[in-house]
C-alpha cells in the first residue's frame, strides 16, 4: 500500500488554520476537513473525473481541533468528519444542517443496525451517516512484545499499558498514547471495573490517577504521530485507532525492515466510535457536500477506502468487495462476541467536558 | 607614582627643560655608552610590501626620540614592533638588552599611547588609568591611589570619575598619557600623541609632554609626522621616508646638517640647486650651478672635480640688498617675483636670471621704512658657511 | 493640526485656511506605523481582553456574550476575572510560565555561548570571506522554519541519523532516546534562533575598535582577560538585542516542542494551543494569552528603560 495521503500532525492544522479558512464558495469545487490518514487519493480522483468537482481536501487529526474551528464559525468546509460523541453536541449548538436525503439515494447501502447505533447520538440519522468505524486499542511491535515477554506472549490485555510494572518493561522501546481525553479516559476506566460510560467525576479522578501512575513510562502522546514511529520501530507499543494501527502494519511490511506491527482489541473491552460525515451549517457549497458523501457511499467507493485504509465501514452492500483478509480480520470487523465487548463514548456536557479537559492536561503534562 | 621618591627609571641625567644638551646627556655621542634600545637591521613585510627596510637604530636611556616621517613611511610599524603588535619578518630587537621577539605585548616592559587614544568607552577615566595596574594584581586600594597621583601629574583631577566621551579632545590626550604611564614603562611609544589636537593646544602640550617626561625619566619614543613636533620635542630625530632611516640626528643637525636632499626638503624650507663640484680644496670649495653660476662653499671632505652635488641654502641664511653687498659672499642678482608679509619675518621669491625662484626670508627685527618691495630688482647674498653641499 | 500652529519656530508659515484641516506630512508618517499598531495589535489585543472576561460555553461563538439582557430589558455587562484566577488557582500554568522562562532562558544562553563565538569570528574576518560568512547564516532562512525542524527529527529519532552513526562506530551499543526530550526542544529552538543572535552580535563586534584590543593587551592584559573586560562588555548592547531576539519568540514557541518535545516538555506556547484547540476554552486561552502577553512585555519595557538611561549618562 503507498502512502499518498501525508501523515499531517496537529502543526499542520495550526498552520491552516492560521492562513485563515481555506474553503471557498465556487460552483465546482467541495472542500473537504477530514482526519489525515483516512482515505486514498484515488477517491478524490475519481469523484473529481465523474463529477467536474475539485476537491479541496485538508486534514486534523483530534475532535478538539475540528470542535475549535467549527465553534469559530465560518470555517468554509463542506464536509466534515466529527466522531459520534462530539457531533452530538455540536448538532445541539447547530453547528450542522440536516441532511437532504434526495441527495443521498445511496443512503440505502448503510447497515441498518450500525445507522441505528450511530442514531443514539443524532436521532434518525437526520445530520451525518457514519464514514468508517473502529476501535480504540493497542498497537504494538510484536518481535519487541516476544522480546520481553516470551514467544507465547498475547496482547489481550490493557495491563500491557495500564499495569505500571508492565508499561515498564517496554518503556524502553518507546510508548505512545492517544492524545484524546475521550478516548484514554473511558478506557482507563473500563480497566479498572467501572462504566466507561460514567460522567461520575470520582471516576474520571480514578482514571486519571491511573493514567498519572504510568504516565512516566509514556514516550509522548499524540494522535498520528505513532503511525510511522511505529511501522519504522522507533515506538514498540502505542494506544491507536484500529486502522491506524494497521497503516503502520502495513507500512512496516512494505519497508521490510524487519519491524511487524499487529492490533489487539483487549479483552477488557474497548471503545467502539463512529466517524460521521457531515455538513456544516454554513457550508459555502451544500450541493457539492451531499454529492461527495453520497459518492461515498458507494459500495465499491467504501470498499476501496476500506481496503486502503484498514477502517470498517457501515456501507453492507460494500462488504463483499472488501479484501478478504481484512473482512475476516477480528480486529477489524469484529465477530459478535467481541462486538459484545465493545462500549460506545457518551457526549459530555460543558461542565464534565471542562472537567476532563483539565484532568487530561494534568494527566499529559504532569502537572 | 609619587614624582619625589627615588625612582629607578629616573634617567641618568635628566635635561633641563629649554636648556642646551649638556655633553654627557648625549650618550649617542660616547661610542662606550650601551643603548637602551638596540634595533638591528629589522625588516618588516607584509606580503609583498617591504613597511620597515633594514632599519638598525640605537636609543638610549632617557630619550626622547622622534620618528619622523610622511603617512606610509613605516614609522608606526616600527613602534607596532616595538610594542609587539608585528613581529619583525627579519632582524631583532633588543630592550634593555633581552631580545623581544618571543614577548608578547602584555609583557614587555613597554606601553603604548595610541594616536586614537584608544580610551576604554565603557570606564570612567579612573578605571581606564588604573587598568594596567589591576591587570598586574595590584589591589584595588594601591591602584587607585596610584592612579590619584597620576590624575594630579596630568591635570585630571576632578574629572576621574568620567567617562571618556564627557571629555574634551585634550583631557582625552592627558587621560591616555595618564593610563600609559602608570605602569612605568621603561619605554613609552606615543603614535602621533598630539596629531587630533587643534594647533594652540598642541604647542602648549608639546611642552607638557616634555615636563612630565623629565619628572619620570621615562625613555620615549614619538612617531610624527609633524617637523615641528618632533624639533621641539626630540633630543633626536630619526626621518625615516619609505621604510628606511634617512638620517639620525639632534634637532639642530638634521636642519642645519641635512644628510640628503630628502631631509633637507622635508625639515623645513630649502633652496635646492643642482652643479658640478668645480674646485674641491682641504680648505675651500666651489661648486658650479647653472641657477646661482660659481658658489664658493663650505669645504666637504672626499669630493672630487666634476662630481654632481646639490647645494642646499636655508631661506633665512641669505640676504637681500638693493645695492652689491661688499665682502666675499656669493651673491646673484634677481627680481622680486612675490613677497608674503607674516609677522616676524617677511619671505620672498626672487626671480633668478636663468628663470628660477630663490627663496630668502627677512626677520623684520628692524624693519627699515622703505622694505624691498615687488619687481625691485635686489642682490641676494650668503655666505660660504650657509650652503650645504648634497650628494644623495 | 495643532503640530504646526503650536510649533515653537517662527519661520515655519501658519498654515491658513482649510490647510489646517489637512494633516501635515509629519502626522502622515507617524499615522501609517501607528494605524498599524493599531489594526493588528491593540485591536486584536482587545478582542482577546474582551474574550478573557468571558466564560467558556459550547457554542458559536464559544464563550459568553458581554451584554446580556435581563428579563426587564436591562442591559447588563457580563464580565468577570474568574479565567485570572483560574490561572492563578492552577498550578499548570505558573508552571507552565515558567517552565516556558527557563527553557528560553537556557536555549538563549547556549545561543549565546555558541552564537558569539562565530559572530565574533565573522566580524573579525577579512571582506571576501565574511559575506561569505553571513550568507550561510542566513541561508537557511530560504527553507521553511517547520521543515528544517522536522529534518532535526530525522538527526534525534531512535533510528536517526546520529544513533546510527554513534551505534555503527560502536560508540554505543542502545541508541540514545533523543526525540520527545527536553534536549530536542532546546536542539530545535537554539539551532532555529540562532541566527537572530549572530546578526545583532556581529553588526556590534564590527564596529569594535581594534585599537581598544590592543590598548588593553598593552597594559598586560592576556588575550582572555582582555576579551572579558574590554570586547565582552563593549558588546553587551548586541548581546541584549540578540539576546531578546531569541528570548521572546522562544517564551511563546509552540512547533518546536510540538515536534520535538516531549509530554514533559511544558511550555506556555503549546498550552495556549491546548486551551484552543483541545479545551476549546477560548476565555482560558485569552487569559493565558494576555498573561503572557505582560510577562514577556515588562522585562523588556524595563530592559529598555534601563538602557535608555544608561546611554543618558
Amino acid at each position: 500500500m503507498n502512502t499518498p495521503n501525508r501523515t499531517a500532525t496537529a502543526t499542520a492544522s495550526a498552520m491552516a488554520l492560521a492562513l485563515g479558512a481555506t474553503g471557498a464558495a465556487q460552483a465546482d469545487v467541495v472542500n473537504v476537513f477530514n482526519w489525515s490518514d483516512y482515505i486514498t487519493e484515488e477517491v478524490l480522483e475519481l469523484f473529481t473525473e465523474e463529477t467536474g468537482i475539485r476537491v479541496v481536501y485538508d486534514v486534523y487529526d483530534s475532535n478538539d481541533t475540528l470542535e475549535a474551528r467549527l465553534l469559530a464559525g465560518a470555517t468554509g468546509f463542506d464536509v466534515v468528519v466529527p466522531t459520534a460523541d462530539f457531533m452530538q453536541r455540536q448538532i445541539a449548538v447547530g453547528v450542522y444542517q440536516p441532511l437532504n436525503r434526495d441527495l443521498l439515494p445511496n443512503m440505502e447501502h448503510m447497515d441498518p443496525g450500525l445507522m441505528g447505533q450511530a442514531a443514539s447520538f443524532d436521532p434518525g440519522n437526520e445530520h451525518g451517516v457514519i464514514y468508517m468505524w473502529g476501535t480504540t486499542g493497542i498497537g504494538y511491535n510484536i518481535d519487541a512484545i516476544a522480546e520481553r515477554f516470551g514467544d507465547d506472549f498475547e496482547v489481550d490485555t490493557w495491563s500491557l499499558v495500564f499495569d505500571p510494572e508492565m508499561i515498564a518493561q517496554v518503556a524502553d522501546c518507546g510508548v505512545a498514547f492517544l492524545d484524546s481525553a475521550t478516548d484514554m479516559l473511558p478506557a482507563a476506566m473500563n480497566y479498572l471495573g467501572l462504566d466507561p460510560q460514567s460522567t461520575d467525576p470520582a471516576d474520571f479522578e480514578a482514571a486519571a490517577e491511573l493514567l498519572e501512575s504510568v504516565r512516566p513510562h509514556v514516550r509522548y502522546f499524540h494522535n498520528s504521530q505513532y503511525i510511522s514511529d511505529l511501522a519504522n520501530g522507533e515506538i514498540c507499543v502505542a494506544i491507536g485507532w484500529s486502522g491506524d494501527v494497521f497503516q503502520a502494519a502495513d507500512r512496516a511490511e512494505e519497508a521490510d525492515r524487519g519491524v511487524n506491527v499487529w492490533y489487539a482489541i483487549p479483552d477488557e473491552g474497548a471503545m467502539q466510535w463512529f466517524d460521521m460525515m457531515a455538513i456544516p451549517v454554513d457550508a459555502p457549497n451544500p450541493e457539492n457536500a451531499h454529492a461527495f458523501i453520497n459518492f461515498i457511499m458507494r459500495p465499491d467507493i467504501t470498499a476501496m477506502i476500506t481496503n486502503y485504509v484498514w477502517y470498517a465501514n457501515a456501507n453492507a452492500s460494500s462488504w463483499e468487495m472488501v479484501d478478504e483478509d481484512i473482512i475476516t480480520d477480528p480486529a477489524i470487523f469484529p465477530p459478535q462476541e467481541v462486538l459484545d465487548n465493545l462500549f460506545t463514548a457518551v457526549t459530555y456536557d460543558g461542565r464534565t467536558d471542562r472537567l476532563i479537559t483539565r484532568l487530561w492536561t494534568r494527566v499529559r503534562t504532569g502537572q | 607614582m609619587n614624582p619625589q621618591a627615588p625612582d629607578p627609571l629616573l634617567p641618568v641625567a635628566a635635561r633641563p627643560a629649554g636648556a642646551p644638551l649638556a655633553a654627557e646627556a648625549c650618550p649617542w655621542t660616547d661610542p662606550a655608552a650601551r643603548p637602551f634600545i638596540a634595533i638591528r637591521h629589522v625588516t618588516k613585510r607584509f606580503g609583498d610590501f617591504t613597511a620597515v627596510n633594514d632599519v638598525s637604530l640605537n636609543i638610549y636611556r632617557g630619550e626622547l626620540f622622534c620618528l619622523l616621517g610622511g603617512s606610509g613611511c613605516g614609522k608606526s610599524t616600527l613602534l607596532r614592533m616595538l610594542a609587539g603588535f608585528e613581529k619583525p619578518t627579519e632582524g631583532q630587537i633588543l630592550l634593555d638588552g633581552q631580545d623581544m621577539a618571543h614577548v608578547p605585548p602584555d609583557r614587555r616592559p613597554t606601553n603604548m599611547m595610541f594616536q586614537s587614544y584608544a580610551l576604554f568607552p565603557h570606564m570612567t577615566v579612573e578605571k581606564n588609568v588604573a587598568y594596567g595596574l589591576l591587570r598586574e594584581g595590584k589591589s584595588k586600594a594601591e591602584a587607585y591611589a596610584r592612579v590619584a597621583e597620576m590624575l594630579k601629574l596630568v591635570k585630571l583631577e576632578p574629572f576621574a570619575r568620567r567617562k571618556p566621551h564627557q571629555l574634551s579632545g585634550g583631557q582625552r590626550q592627558r587621560v591616555a598619557l595618564a593610563r600609559a604611564l602608570i605602569k612605568q614603562p621603561k619605554l613609552l611609544l606615543l603614535d602621533e600623541p598630539l596629531g587630533a589636537l587643534d594647533k594652540k593646544l598642541r604647542e602648549e602640550t608639546q611642552f607638557e609632554l616634555i615636563r612630565i617626561q623629565e619628572t619620570l625619566g621615562v625613555t620615549f619614543i614619538v612617531v610624527t609626522h609633524d617637523q615641528d613636533e618632533a624639533m621641539t620635542l626630540a633630543t633626536r630625530i630619526g626621518v625615516m621616508d619609505d621604510g628606511v632611516i634617512r638620517q639620525v640626528g639632534e634637532p639642530h643637525q638634521i636642519y642645519e646638517e641635512p644628510a640628503s636632499r630628502y631631509v633637507a626638503d622635508f625639515i623645513g624650507t630649502v633652496n635646492l640647486f643642482e652643479g658640478q663640484v668645480a674646485m674641491a680644496a682641504p680648505d675651500m670649495m666651489r661648486v658650479d650651478t647653472p641657477a646661482l653660476g660659481a658658489v664658493n662653499t663650505r669645504p666637504v671632505p672626499g669630493l672630487t672635480r666634476g662630481q654632481t652635488v646639490w647645494l642646499a641654502i636655508r631661506p633665512e641664511r641669505i640676504g637681500l640688498s638693493r645695492e652689491r653687498p661688499a665682502g666675499d659672499a656669493n651673491t646673484v642678482q634677481g627680481v622680486v617675483d612675490d613677497v608674503a608679509y607674516r609677522g616676524h619675518m617677511s619671505s620672498y621669491r626672487v626671480r633668478l636670471a636663468g628663470g628660477q625662484m630663490l627663496r630668502v626670508t627677512q626677520s623684520n627685527l628692524d624693519r627699515d621704512a622703505d622694505p624691498i618691495s615687488w619687481d625691485e630688482p635686489v642682490f641676494a647674498s650668503f655666505s660660504p658657511a650657509a650652503t650645504r653641499v648634497l650628494t644623495e | 493640526m495643532s503640530a504646526a500652529d503650536n510649533s515653537p519656530q517662527p519661520a515655519r508659515a501658519p498654515r491658513r485656511g482649510l490647510a489646517r484641516l489637512l494633516p501635515t506630512g509629519r502626522t502622515l508618517v507617524i499615522a501609517i506605523p501607528m494605524l498599524w499598531l493599531l489594526v493588528f495589535f491593540l485591536v486584536p489585543f482587545f478582542v482577546l481582553g474582551r474574550i478573557s472576561l468571558a466564560e467558556a460555553i459550547i457554542a458559536r461563538p464559544p464563550y459568553s456574550p458581554l451584554f446580556e439582557r435581563d428579563a426587564e430589558g436591562t442591559l447588563a455587562i457580563i464580565a468577570s476575572l474568574e479565567n485570572y484566577r483560574f490561572l492563578l488557582q492552577d498550578a499548570l500554568y505558573r508552571n507552565a510560565y515558567v517552565s516556558s522562562i527557563r527553557i528560553a532562558a537556557i536555549s538563549t544562553l547556549f545561543a549565546l555561548l555558541i552564537g558569539y563565538p562565530i559572530a565574533y569570528y565573522i566580524a573579525r574576518s577579512p571582506e571576501p570571506r565574511r559575506t561569505i560568512l553571513l550568507l550561510m547564516v542566513v541561508l537557511p532562512f530560504w527553507t521553511s522554519f517547520l521543515l528544517r525542524v522536522y529534518a532535526w527529527q530525522g538527526f534525534l529519532r531512535r533510528e536517526g541519523l546520529i544513533n546510527n552513526t554513534l551505534i555503527s562506530l560502536g560508540i554505543i551499543d542502545q541508541p540514545l532516546v533523543m526525540m520527545q526530550t527536553d534536549f530536542a526542544v532546546y536542539i530545535g529552538i537554539v539551532y532555529t534562533y540562532l541566527p537572530f543572535m549572530i546578526l545583532p552580535l556581529y553588526a556590534n563586534l564590527t564596529k569594535l575598535d581594534g585599537a581598544l584590543l590592543e590598548a588593553a593587551n598593552d597594559l598586560g592584559a592576556s588575550p582572555m582577560v582582555t576579551f572579558f573586560t574590554v570586547t565582552l562588555p563593549l558588546s553587551l548592547p548586541g548581546i541584549v538585542a540578540g539576546s531578546m531576539l531569541v528570548f521572546i519568540p522562544a517564551i511563546g514557541e509552540y512547533v518546536i516542542p510540538a515536534l520535538l518535545g516531549g509530554p514533559d516538555t511544558l511550555m506556555i506556547g503549546r498550552v495556549l494551543w491546548d486551551e484552543f484547540f483541545q479545551a476549546r476554552d477560548w476565555p482560558v486561552a485569552s487569559a493565558v494569552a494576555i498573561v503572557m502577553l505582560v510577562l514577556v512585555v515588562a522585562p523588556i519595557m524595563w530592559l529598555q528603560s534601563v538602557q535608555n538611561r544608561r546611554e543618558l549618562q
